[in-house]
């Protein structure tokens, strides 16, 4: 079966890990896996980033050195709001009929 | 500089205007290896494709307005049959090689290339995976610059224009590409269908 977890949407886990705040390329790697456990890709989170940039859910903020930081926009606050309050229901219907088992 | 920088060249060049130092200097704070190698070869091709679906999803939808922007694979089709003819050169040689040795049995050929080929047989499948899937990717990227597909719905119709365009460079790459490619598919045909398993 093909893995749909929030874990298998790239997209989703840099919205989660922006929503902690500005992070540029790597400490969004360091992040996701750190809160996720997922190992991304520079390949995976570049595409991805550009994706969300491109529809405005994240912007970039002025370089740090050789480091570009990004941050979420009021759209991708809401988005990202939007994504995990619906796996939130899914979830908690999940685990409760999993339960009644 | 990192051994994986060369890959960054094979992603679409606006894009790694925008975006390739970054990923450059990410690199340089991740370890070498086969998985991150692949991921930043599966970001590529999965850019290029999302470029190509931006493309061409609007004309499915609307006719006139402004002209969609060109391909940067377009742009560069001599780029592009660079890169095929690169792609390809490893599996080129391999038939080459193998076909003044077998085929035409060369005299002392068979011997000096054996050493070759012993190192071959015991290489990881992977290898053999390139060497096979080489000459159909090289076309595919060959190919793409000299085809033209233009959907559009005219007075209610869909319409299907499909404009192709010659460039030298990318047909000869093509040749070698249906040349390699259909000697070797005929090979192991002919193996598969006619020598006992081992």
């Amino acid at each position: 079966m093909p893995d749909r977890s929030p874990g298998s949407d790239p997209g989703l886990l840099l919205l989660i890990s922006l929503s902690g705040g500005p992070k540029h390329g790597h400490a969004m790697l360091l992040d996701v896996a750190s809160f996720a456990g997922v190992r991304l890709g520079p390949g995976t989170l570049y595409g991805a980033l550009s994706r969300l940039e491109e529809d405005g859910l994240v912007e970039a903020l002025p370089p740090e050195g050789r480091r570009r930081p990004y941050r979420l926009t009021d759209s991708g606050l809401a988005a990202v709001r939007g994504r995990l309050t619906g796996l939130s229901a899914a979830v908690s219907v999940g685990l409760a009929r999993v339960g009644n088992r | 500089m990192k051994p994986m920088r060369p890959i960054l060249r094979l992603y679409p060049s606006a894009w790694r205007r925008r975006y390739g130092e970054e990923l450059a200097d990410l690199l340089d704070e991740l370890p070498d290896d086969r998985g991150t190698t692949l991921d930043l070869l599966r970001g590529a091709l999965t850019l290029h494709v999302r470029a190509l679906i931006d493309r061409l999803a609007p004309r499915l939808v609307s006719a006139g307005g402004p002209p969609m922007p060109t391909h940067p694979l377009q742009r560069h089709p001599t780029a592009t049959a660079l890169v095929a003819a690169l792609l390809v050169a490893p599996t080129a040689m391999f038939v080459l090689v193998s076909f003044l040795a077998y085929q035409l049995e060369l005299p002392g050929w068979a011997a000096a290339v054996a050493p070759f080929m012993d190192g071959l047989g015991q290489a990881p499948r992977m290898v053999d995976l390139f060497l096979l899937a080489a000459p159909l990717l090289a076309f595919l990227i060959a190919a793409l610059p000299l085809v033209g597909l233009r959907l559009e719905r005219v007075d209610g119709e869909l319409r299907i224009t499909l404009a192709l365009r010659a460039r030298v460079l990318n047909l000869i790459v093509l040749a070698l590409c249906v040349l390699v490619g259909g000697f070797l598919a005929s090979h192991l045909l002919v193996e598969f269908l006619f020598e006992a398993p081992r």
